[in-house]
Parts: C-alpha cells; sequence; structure tokens
C-alpha cells in the first residue's frame, strides 16, 4: 500500500494505492486514479518556464510542455530552455520548441505578446 | 465639468474585475473598466504555473492562459477600459459615484450609478510580522520574487530561506530552484503548512526542499545585502524559544506570510469592513453595507483559487445589474470552528435561489460536520472528513424557502 | 588635593582597577571592564568642570570594536584635490554648514561615507522640533535650539522641506503633579525664555483626541513645538549647496590625516588623498575617532541607540493628530537621556511613537529589536492605551553620538589650529542644526580670513525646490502637470501614489543619487503599507532606464544590489 496526495487539482486528495492490484482509493475523480497509477510507475510533471525574448517591453515569455515529461527529465528540459531566445511575437499555443529534450513534448508560449 | 456616465464601474482588471465586467456588460450595463496596469489579468500575469480553471474551465491552464480566457471574455462585448488608470479618489455626489483617476492622458473623472471593487489583495510584508535585524536588499515578499523572475527574467537571489508556507512561497520555492537559486528551505511559524497540500508535493518534495514547521526567522544580518538570517523554534503560541537559534547563510529572505485584501478605496467610501476577512461585509448579492459599492474576488476575501475569483466577480457583475428594491438584512453568524463565512450578510428581499458561500476552518479538523441553520431550522449539513484552514470551502445553496427568516448561523461541529 | 586627585579618589572606590589620570586637560581613563554599562557609568562619573572634557578609553572585555563600515569602491576620484574647505560627514549639521559655505566664494566638499546624505542619525529620530523644557539652562543644547526654533517657518519654505509648527503636549495622569508641575514647568519656560505655555484641561484634550488614555489629568501645551521630516531637510541643505557649488562626495569614508605642527595637512580616503585648508568634523558617532584622527580629541562618544516604531495612518483618525509625552510616564527616564519619548504627528500624516535610550559600544548597531519596539509601545500605552504592536507599519534604530559632557562641543580645534568641531550632536541636534551650521562657517570663514579675504558668493541662491507631491494637488492641477508631462500621471507607487515623473524628479535633484533607497526617501515610493512590495520593480527599472545602468548596478543602498543575475541568456 502507498499513500500520495493527489497534484491533478487543488483538492489535494489523499490517496491509497494497492501496488498489487493497483487498486486506487481516497479520489474524487478519475483524475485521482490516473494519476496514482502513473506515480507508482513512471512519475510525470508538467513544466512551466519562461523564455528569454529579444522584446524590451517582454524581456521574457512564459512557456509551458504541452504534456507531461518525466520527472527525472525536469532538469535537461530547463536546460533547453536556457539556450534559445524567442525573436517573433508569439501567440498562445505556439511552438517555441518542438519534441524538447526528446520528452516528446512541446514546448508552448502561454502568453500572447 | 462634463463627466462620462456609467451604469457601472468596476475598480480592477484582475480576473474577479475581468469576471464582473464581463457578466455586467452581457447583460447590457454600460461598463467601465479599471485598472493601473498598463495590460489587464492582475497578479495572473506572473503566475505562470499552471494549476488554474481545473473547475470553470475543467484545465490545467497557466496563470497567463486563464487570464486571455477571461480577458477574451470580456472583449466579446463592449466595454470602455480605462488602462495604466489610478483611481484617486471615489465621492457619493447625490445618487450617483464620482471617479477621479490619473493617467498618462490626464487627470479626469467619471460617473457611476454603481461600484464594483475588485482591488485583489497585497503581501504582507516583513515589517508587519516583526522580523528585526538590519534593512539591508535581499529581504522580498514572494511576489514581488515572482514579478522578478517571471515578468523580468530576473533573478533576486541565487540562495534563499524562504518564510511562510503559503502558496505564493511554495511555488516560487519550486520556481527558483527551477532556475538554479538554491532554497536552503522553507520555514512556517505555524505547525502546519499554510498553502494547499498538493503545493507542498509537487513544489517542495518533488525537489527535496526541506520544510520545518514551527520555526520562524528571528534576524535579519547584513547591513547592505543580506547574508544570513537567524531561525528560532517557536512554542505552540508562535513565540520564539530561547536557545534554539541558528544562523542560516544566504542572500535573501522571502517572505510569504499571507495576503490582505486591499480596501483603501473601500475605506473612503466608509465600506463598514470584516474583522475574519479583513474585506467588506457584504450580502449574498456582493453588495457591501454601503449601498450600490459591491465587492468581490480577493479584495472581499482572499482565495486560493482564481476560478472562486472569477465566480464572485461574476455574481458581483450580475447582481449590480439585478434590479433589487430593498434591502432587508439578516445576519449569517459562525460558531468558533469557523474562521470565516462569506457573505455575512443575508438580505431576503434579493434573490435566494443560487446563494454561494466561502468559509474556511479556524483550525485544521477531521471528521466534521457543518449544519447551517435558518432560526432553528436546519438549511443544510454536510459530514467533511479532512478540513484545512488553507483550503476554502464553497457552497451553493438554494435558501428562497426560508425568506422570512432572522437569521442564519453555520455551525460545525467537530469530531462527530 | 589637585583636581584629578579628587576625580582619582572618587572614581577609584567604584572602579578599582581603572587608571585615572590627566591628558591635554582632560580625565583619561584607561582600563578594562566586564561591562559596558560600568564603561559607561564611569565615564559620566568622570565628568568635572575642572577640566575640557572625559576621554574613556577603557576597553570592555573580549570586545572588539567592528571596523567603520564603507563602501566597497577604492578609486582616486578625489585624489589631489585642493580645497578650502572638507566637511566630514553628510548628517544634517554637515549639509547644512555645506550651504552656508556656499554662501561664500569657496571651494567646500563633503565626504560622506554612505550612498546617501542623512543615512544614520539625521535620518533616524523622531523629527521633532523640540521646545527645551527639558534642557539645561546653560547648556549649548539650549541657546542653539531657541536660536533655531523660531527659524522653521522660512527656513522649510525656502528649502521646500515638510514642517509643520504642531505644538506640544506634556500631559499628567495625577492631579498631585497639578501645581508642582506647574511651577516646575513655568518657571523652566521661564528660564529657557520659552513663550506661549498653557493649561489644557483633560477634557479639552478628550476633544482632540478621545482615545486617550482616560487617566490623563491635564497637560501643558507650547505652541512653538514642531515636526520636520528629518531626512527631507538634510537632503534639502545637501541639495541648494549642490546647486551653490558645494560638492558632496558620496561612498567616500576618511580614513586618516596627515597632522603637521599643529595643522591638517592631508586627509585620505577610500578615494584618494585631498588637500583642504580647513576640516569640519560632523562624523557624529564617529566624531571622537576624526577628532583623534586630527590630534585634537577632548571628549569620547558613547553611542546610544533609540528605535522609534511609525504607526499606519489610520492611527491618526483613531487618537488624532497630536505630539505629546506623558511627565513622569512608567520609572524615571532622567537617568537614561531621553525626554521618554513620545508622541509625535509626522508631517507625512502618521504616528511616530519613540524613542527609547540604550548604550551599546557599537557605533552602527542600527539593527532593530524586537525588546526595542515592545519597550516604545508598552511605554507610550500610557499615553494611548489601545496601543498595539500591530498598529505600527515600520521602525527602524538610530545611533545618538551622545558625549559624556551631554552637551554640543561646537568649537575650533584646541591643538590643530585648522579643525572646526561639530561633535555631541543628539537631541535636539536635528532642530538646533541650522543654527550649529552658521557658527561653524563663521568660525571657518573667521580661520579663512586670517590668510585671505573670504568674498561672498554672488550667484548664492538661497532657494531650492524638492520634487512636487502631486498627490497633493486639486485634479485641474494635475490635470495640467500630466499635460505637460505624461509621466506625471503614471502612478508607480500605490499605497503613496507616487508617479513616474516624480521618481525621475528626484533622480534630477542638484545632488545625484541612484539607489532605490534614497529614491524612496525624496519621493516616498516604497514607504506606504506594502513597503514597496508592488513598486520595487518598476522604481528599479525607471532607476535603471534614467541614469543609464544596468538593472544589476542599482542598489537598494550602499553596495546591496537587489538584482543578481539574469533568469536566462547568461550561460
Amino acid at each position: 500500500m502507498k499513500e500520495l496526495i493527489c497534484i491533478a487539482c487543488p483538492n489535494g486528495c489523499r490517496l491509497t494505492v494497492d501496488e498489487k492490484t493497483n487498486a486506487v482509493s481516497g479520489n474524487k475523480c478519475l483524475r485521482g486514479e490516473k494519476f496514482a497509477l502513473k506515480e507508482i510507475t513512471c512519475p510525470t510533471r508538467s513544466l512551466t518556464s519562461t523564455i528569454a525574448t529579444v522584446f524590451d517591453d517582454c524581456p521574457v515569455i512564459s512557456v509551458k510542455t504541452d504534456g507531461e515529461i518525466p520527472k527525472d527529465k525536469i532538469f535537461s528540459v530547463m536546460k533547453e530552455l536556457k539556450k534559445i531566445k524567442v525573436e517573433k511575437r508569439l501567440k498562445i499555443g505556439d511552438i517555441v520548441i518542438a519534441n524538447v529534450a526528446d520528452a516528446n513534448v512541446n514546448i508552448v508560449a502561454t502568453k500572447n505578446m | 465639468m462634463r463627466r462620462e456616465h456609467f451604469d457601472i464601474a468596476v475598480i480592477g482588471g484582475g480576473p474577479a474585475g475581468l469576471a464582473a465586467a464581463t457578466v455586467a456588460s452581457e447583460k447590457g450595463a454600460k461598463v467601465a473598466l479599471i485598472e493601473r496596469e498598463p495590460s489587464l489579468g492582475g497578479i495572473l500575469k506572473q503566475c505562470v504555473h499552471d494549476g488554474f480553471g481545473v473547475i470553470r474551465y475543467d484545465q490545467k491552464l497557466t496563470g497567463p492562459e486563464y487570464a486571455q480566457k477571461e480577458i477574451d471574455k470580456l472583449n466579446k462585448n463592449e466595454t470602455t477600459k480605462f488602462l495604466l488608470t489610478f483611481v484617486t479618489k471615489i465621492t457619493k455626489r447625490s445618487s450617483d459615484f464620482v471617479i477621479q483617476f490619473v493617467n498618462r492622458s490626464g487627470a479626469d473623472e467619471i460617473e457611476a450609478k454603481k461600484i464594483i471593487l475588485a482591488t485583489g489583495c497585497r503581501e504582507r510584508t516583513s515589517k508587519q510580522i516583526g522580523v528585526h535585524g538590519t534593512n539591508p536588499a535581499g529581504v522580498l515578499t514572494a511576489g514581488t520574487a515572482q514579478n522578478y523572475v517571471n515578468l523580468q527574467g530576473l533573478m533576486p537571489t541565487r540562495k534563499c530561506v524562504i518564510l511562510g508556507s503559503g502558496d505564493i512561497g511554495l511555488i516560487m520555492a519550486r520556481r527558483l530552484t527551477l532556475e538554479g537559486a538554491q532554497v536552503v528551505g522553507v520555514y512556517e511559524a505555524k505547525s502546519a503548512p499554510g498553502g494547499l497540500t498538493r503545493n507542498v508535493v509537487q513544489c517542495l518534495k518533488d525537489f527535496n526542499i526541506p520544510l520545518y514547521l514551527s520555526h520562524t526567522v528571528t534576524k535579519v544580518f547584513g547591513v547592505d545585502r543580506l547574508n544570513a538570517v537567524e531561525i528560532s523554534k517557536v512554542d505552540d503560541k508562535m513565540n520564539p524559544i530561547a536557545g534554539s537559534e541558528q544562523i542560516v547563510e544566504c542572500d535573501s529572505l522571502i517572505l510569504s506570510v499571507g495576503l490582505i485584501p486591499e480596501n483603501e478605496i473601500a475605506k473612503q467610501l466608509c465600506v463598514p469592513l470584516c474583522p475574519y476577512t479583513k474585506g467588506a461585509v457584504v450580502d449574498q448579492t456582493l453588495m457591501t453595507l454601503t449601498d450600490n459599492v459591491f465587492s468581490c474576488g480577493n479584495a472581499l476575501h482572499v482565495s486560493d483559487l482564481a476560478d472562486y475569483v472569477s465566480e464572485s466577480g461574476e455574481i458581483a457583475g450580475a447582481m449590480a445589474c439585478a434590479k433589487i428594491k430593498n434591502r432587508n438584512l439578516v445576519n449569517v453568524t459562525k460558531n468558533k470552528n469557523l474562521l470565516y463565512v462569506v457573505p455575512q450578510k443575508i438580505n431576503l428581499d434579493a434573490p435566494l435561489d443560487e446563494t454561494v458561500f466561502y468559509f474556511r476552518v479556524a483550525e485544521e479538523y477531521e471528521n466534521a460536520k457543518l449544519t447551517i441553520y435558518a432560526d432553528e431550522k436546519v438549511v443544510f449539513s454536510k459530514k467533511y472528513v479532512h478540513l484545512r484552514p488553507p483550503e476554502m470551502e464553497r457552497l451553493k445553496l438554494n435558501l428562497e424557502a426560508y425568506s422570512d427568516c432572522h437569521g442564519f448561523s453555520f455551525v460545525l461541529e467537530v469530531g462527530v | 588635593m589637585s583636581n584629578i586627585k579628587k576625580i582619582q579618589h572618587k572614581l577609584k572606590k567604584i572602579y578599582p582597577k581603572i587608571k585615572v589620570d590627566e591628558k591635554d586637560e582632560c580625565v583619561h581613563l584607561t582600563g578594562e571592564l566586564d561591562r559596558w554599562e560600568d564603561i559607561v557609568s564611569l565615564g559620566q562619573a568622570a565628568v568635572s568642570k575642572d577640566f575640557v572634557g572625559v576621554l574613556n578609553d577603557v576597553k570592555l572585555k573580549n570586545f572588539v570594536e567592528p571596523d567603520i563600515r564603507q563602501s566597497a569602491i577604492n578609486d582616486k576620484k578625489y585624489d589631489g584635490s585642493n580645497l578650502d574647505v572638507l566637511i566630514i560627514g553628510g548628517g544634517v549639521v554637515g549639509c547644512a554648514a555645506l550651504r552656508e559655505l556656499t554662501r561664500y566664494d569657496l571651494k567646500v566638499a563633503l565626504a560622506e561615507k554612505e550612498s546617501d546624505v542623512a543615512c544614520a542619525a539625521s535620518g533616524r529620530n523622531d523629527g521633532a522640533v523640540h521646545v527645551g523644557i527639558d534642557l539645561h539652562g546653560k547648556s549649548k543644547k539650549l541657546s542653539y535650539l531657541m536660536r533655531a526654533n523660531p527659524l522653521y517657518e522660512n527656513l522649510s519654505k525656502e528649502l521646500d522641506f515638510k514642517f509643520e509648527r504642531t505644538g506640544q503636549y506634556i500631559a499628567f495622569s495625577s492631579w498631585k503633579y497639578l501645581v508642582v508641575g506647574y511651577l516646575l514647568l513655568k518657571s523652566r519656560a521661564k528660564r529657557n525664555g520659552i513663550k506661549g505655555m498653557k493649561f489644557i484641561s483633560g477634557k479639552k484634550l478628550k476633544q482632540h483626541s478621545p482615545n486617550i488614555n482616560p487617566k490623563t489629568k491635564f497637560a501643558f501645551f507650547y505652541p512653538s513645538g514642531g515636526s520636520v521630516c528629518p531626512y527631507g531637510m538634510t537632503i534639502a541643505f545637501a541639495d541648494n549647496a549642490v546647486f551653490n557649488g558645494g560638492q558632496v562626495w558620496l561612498n567616500t569614508c576618511v580614513t586618516g590625516m596627515t597632522v603637521e605642527n599643529g595643522k591638517i595637512i592631508s586627509v585620505q580616503t577610500n578615494r584618494g588623498e585631498v588637500f583642504p585648508k580647513v576640516v569640519i568634523n560632523a562624523a557624529g558617532v564617529y566624531a571622537d575617532k576624526i577628532a583623534e584622527m586630527a590630534n585634537d580629541r577632548f571628549y569620547t562618544i558613547h553611542p546610544r541607540r533609540g528605535t522609534n516604531s511609525i504607526l499606519d495612518k489610520s492611527s491618526v483618525e483613531h487618537y488624532g493628530k497630536l505630539s505629546i509625552s506623558m511627565y513622569g510616564n512608567h520609572k524615571s527616564n532622567a537617568k537614561l537621556h531621553t525626554k521618554g519619548g513620545g508622541v509625535v504627528s509626522t508631517v507625512d500624516g502618521n504616528l511616530l511613537i519613540g524613542p527609547d535610550a540604550v548604550e551599546t559600544p557599537l557605533r552602527e548597531e542600527m539593527a532593530t529589536t524586537a525588546k526595542s519596539v515592545n519597550t516604545v509601545v508598552d511605554r507610550q500605552q500610557d499615553i494611548l492605551p489601545k496601543l498595539s504592536a500591530r498598529d505600527i507599519i515600520t521602525y527602524f534604530t538610530g545611533v545618538r553620538a551622545s558625549t559624556y559632557e551631554e552637551d554640543f562641543v561646537i568649537q575650533m580645534g584646541r591643538k590643530t589650529k585648522n579643525f572646526v568641531h561639530a561633535a555631541g550632536i543628539q537631541s535636539p541636534g536635528l532642530s538646533a542644526a541650522p543654527v550649529i551650521a552658521q557658527d561653524v562657517s563663521d568660525l571657518t570663514v573667521k580661520y579663512l580670513e586670517q590668510f585671505s579675504p573670504v568674498v561672498k558668493n554672488s550667484n548664492f541662491n538661497p532657494v531650492r525646490k524638492g520634487v512636487t507631491e502631486l498627490r497633493n494637488l486639486t485634479l485641474a492641477q494635475r490635470d495640467e502637470l500630466i499635460k505637460k508631462n505624461p509621466d506625471y500621471g503614471e502612478i508607480v507607487c500605490r499605497c503613496e501614489e507616487i508617479s513616474k515623473g516624480e521618481i525621475i524628479d528626484a533622480l534630477n535633484l542638484p545632488l545625484k543619487v541612484d539607489t532605490v533607497d534614497a529614491i524612496k526617501r525624496r519621493t516616498r515610493a516604497g514607504m506606504g503599507r506594502c513597503q514597496g512590495g508592488f513598486c520595487q520593480p518598476r522604481v528599479l527599472k525607471i532607476i535603471a532606464e534614467t541614469v543609464n545602468k544596468d538593472y544589476s548596478d542599482i542598489n537598494k543602498k550602499g553596495d546591496g544590489k537587489i538584482i543578481l543575475g539574469k533568469t536566462k541568456g547568461e550561460e
């Protein structure tokens, strides 16, 4: 039995997972079950950060991964974000880096510049 | 002077003000939205992390994305937006309010029949919690740190101590770690974390950042730039325990020690404030005790979710457009296990069918039972397995059946 | 018995291990003691009218005095400068003296070790313009104060700093003091030349301040009391001096002097060696150290800390606008060399409470303590019974530059001829500063005239304009200014309603400063209830843009950087 706190939404449900049967309890919704099962096998996170731009009025633009990445890839993705500088005005959802750090997710803008 | 006249003036263009202005203009009111910053969205603009909109949009959005959705909704209707505009004074003249403001075009005034205050909140400062010692560079609130890091791309620290485990503090602990700073630890004077449990997990545990409960910062060192802080253990009354001091070297002290509703304009309008929320006393329409002045969002009471902030903005916006002839106010009281209940009043002559209550508990409780009474009649009751002060609870009730009662009371029984 | 023998005899009984001898007509104390309070008591006990002063060189056991705090800058910017006058110390006396000397055609510079003027006691006091009821009849303190007090209306208009003639109350909590108190205070007022003392009934006082301690039976009112913005006044003197040709050298710390044949030849600083004809010692808590460098020490500074707290503006609504102290509150404060503190109505519309008085061997110990803040709250509850620590928005500690004689030292050097002392300036030093500066300037000019005539500066302009505060203007006046300069319409500091234009104006004042704290003191940006939480990033940006520096080169004060780098693009 493993106890977890669900981070899928702000409710923060206290979950219990039976590692043998994969039975999850304590969750208020399906997201909790999904989270628990992933957390005991391959924990993933979405990552949010910023990327530098060439524009004075907006020296950095906020970005996110458009899916979750394995927890242990967080810092290698952060390293990739430091390497580039945005040179054109972006909109929410525009891809800034495709398949970042081979994590099968894209880095997308989360702000309209 | 000829002044432009509006039905409703919304003060503040964060999530509460955006929702209020959107709903009011949808209902056909002539709305002015006044925002002191150059762009709309309020503090969401600097909240680049995700987790917003789970209730409102069934999606995990970042702050700027959530703000854009709200701005897009606003833009579907006609509103007059005043950006980079600062309200200096609001006065009542006959039946209208006169709003004086300044912006880069000049100093001017407009008139409005009704005012919606959506002025947000501010952070408590080091001096308000009695941090002593020198006054160097490197003492800043988590929100200020967030502004530097997320909007300006600037690093205010390389190695810091975070005092207080409020959500912004937890989120900044992660954010600064991601950007290469060392977070020595998060220190919390209370015996339980101040932020949401999920943030303790995903911001601290994920990054092995230690959380020290029942600890506080008692002294700051360094003349020009901070170079160390003194940490002390505290007793159950949160007083530092002599002899428990330890010195931690760092270049910054980042504070996340609470938010206070911003109500300077409300005070100008003589709006009575609630000692528990530090926001206005309101009825279920979110009208304050000053007629035709409404309050919503974090100016009303500090919420932990932007989704609830937007919801309260919508209520204020809709109710400011509703035709409510009379105010027949009864009290909403609470027992001591509850920190606060909003609204604090019910107007029995206003719509009662969709009354939304927000409440927080005074302490952490397990197996508690909430009962709401109208006079002696039970209106509602619910059992909670777990209630924590940082996590606000919300209820939507139909109170139409109780339109002739003398008051409502919230009673939380513990250990049942 | 000779005079020194008498003192030796007296001190031997209390401190047998201390060596007492005579040096340069002063009582010289050497040895070691375990407790600082004993060293202070010893110095106090050694004061005698038969001697010029007390040189207390007794060491505190296991204590090493920290180095003077100074800027990390080490350059030759001022190396080789020939000056008529060098003033050491940019407190209110130094800055006012600089301004006085710019009335003459002289080359004058002021060396200040910090990044702005008024960083020590001049900026860290209660801002009261004193009445003088508590002063000894023969003290220099009294004579300077009585000359200075009436000048404030004109001076504050001329130099555009905030001043208000608030008057001062001394309240009593028992009728038993009525006759004694009245006779004592009335005779003192007469002796000290204080006019207008008035009896105020408790009832009348309560009309003015309904929430005052109900036990207050009566009070005396002195209309000559006032309130000033202490750092604003110091900055105003410095600005006007710079405008008239004086120089203010910030981040410049005096490290040594070359003295030959009773004359200072040169002064060494972290920014080079300079050659002044006269040196003025306005070095505050370091005045005795500077006097020692000049080979002209005849007093000892024993630093005394005082902490003040500022209450939220709402406290004015609650208690009314009044400057008041309670007579004989708590235990007698007579020994503490403070009036016992009180409540001061500040020129910015807050109430201030304090200060306390704590002796310390640390000359620059401006760190605050919870104990001091609580002591002051506790004491002032005698006047404002509902006062609580929650009403406090900020607090600060200053260190008084007291001598054992507890009086001002304003005179030419005794051994060193081209040296002027302006030392021992503590309460009511701020109030007295304009006149101290006049006398210091007169002494300096008289000295210089021995060698060559000193002519007036025909271009001297006594008028200085500070930063216009837009929040106090009418809507129409504000509109007019914004139409001329749109930056006045962009509010940066929300709590105090300060515009971008005002911040740029502050950066363009004659005395050039570019730290965040310096701008805060000139505009109030960051002084409100959020203490700069919202505006600091924007103030930083405006400073960086206006003075054309990188963000990471802007300091809060001194060498204290706010920004340590960038999140991105710094690999």
